[in-house]
């Protein structure tokens, strides 16, 4: 009985191609890990009122931001992250995402209409990578 | 076309409209736009292998154009064509150099093609070079969603089998 194997070869031919391609992505985004310096931009209704250079602190500390409804929130700066330590607002998210530093996700309070991102500082060009909209 | 064939096809968009559906109520894993199982591929896997093409893009173009009315954002049909019928005729392509055997690898390289087809829309779309930041991501993510969805469709299928031959 005579068995077909000619769908072998392109087989192993496209599992090397597959493997090749997801070994160079692994190593592209290991050597994309280097420390990116960040400036921690505060906003309020979506005007910039502070921007703080998140390296140059060398200790911690704390500041009030005072919301037109009466909302305040502390804020605490420490060595390369920033977190919002206590606020008055019910549900506290903002509170509970504790300290961030990196750009991945902004921290935001709505209540106060507060928004404290990380923009890297080394490359302008780059816009932080929040998409503005999800689609597949 | 006959009325039994017709009407398997349709019960075949309706499950891939069923399967894109529990995967929309899903909240996304990582925050990286475009990374999803893409369960939706099975579906277009069977059909490949079990029916032809033509059978495959007509399920998968009429999905997509339901799944856009249904959940979708202004663009995601542009999206959603571009990676769909991209990763189609490469994964036609595949299957018929595979000889319909090795179903996963089908199934990886339509995954990582239909990355790089939305991708490529997101490319001409915004016209920001910025987003191939996400290059590395999707090939990833690409490959081993697609090896899962083509295991998935190589056991379905086997099921399936005695049931699909005698319509096709």
């Amino acid at each position: 009985m005579k068995k077909n194997t000619a769908w072998r070869k392109p087989a192993v031919i496209i599992t090397a191609f597959l493997l090749l391609l997801s070994t160079a992505s692994l190593l592209c985004l290991l050597a994309r890990r280097e420390k990116s310096d960040y400036a921690a931009e505060i906003f309020q209704d979506g005007v910039l009122i502070k921007s703080v250079y998140l390296n140059d602190i060398s200790q911690t500390g704390t500041f009030i931001i005072q919301g037109e409804n009466g909302c305040v929130n502390e804020i605490e700066i420490r060595p390369g992250s920033i977190a919002i330590i206590s606020a008055d607002c019910p549900d506290k998210l903002c509170v509970r995402q504790g300290f961030i530093s990196d750009s991945k996700l902004p921290i935001t309070c709505l209540p106060n209409r507060l928004v404290i991102r990380l923009r890297p500082v080394s490359d302008s060009s780059e816009t932080t990578a929040v998409p503005d909209a999800v689609t597949y | 076309m006959s009325v039994r064939k017709t009407a398997f096809l349709a019960l075949f968009t309706t499950f891939s409209l069923a399967v894109f559906a529990i995967e929309h109520a899903i909240p996304p894993l990582v925050p990286i736009p475009g990374i999803k199982l893409g369960l939706a591929n099975v579906v277009t896997l069977i059909l490949l292998r079990h029916f032809r093409a033509r059978d495959a893009i007509f399920v998968l173009i009429s999905r997509i154009l339901l799944s856009s009315f249904l959940f979708g954002q202004a663009l995601s049909l542009l999206y959603s064509l571009a990676g769909g019928l991209l990763s189609l005729c490469v994964m036609a392509a595949v299957m018929g150099l595979l000889q319909k055997k090795a179903l996963f690898l089908t199934g990886a390289m339509g995954g990582l093609t239909h990355n790089l087809g939305q991708l490529a829309m997101a490319l001409a779309i915004t016209r920001t070079i910025g987003v191939l930041a996400y290059l590395p991501f999707l090939i990833l993510s690409g490959i081993l969603t697609g090896l899962f969805t083509g295991l998935c469709a190589g056991f379905a299928g086997k099921v399936l089998a005695p049931f699909l031959s005698d319509i096709s």
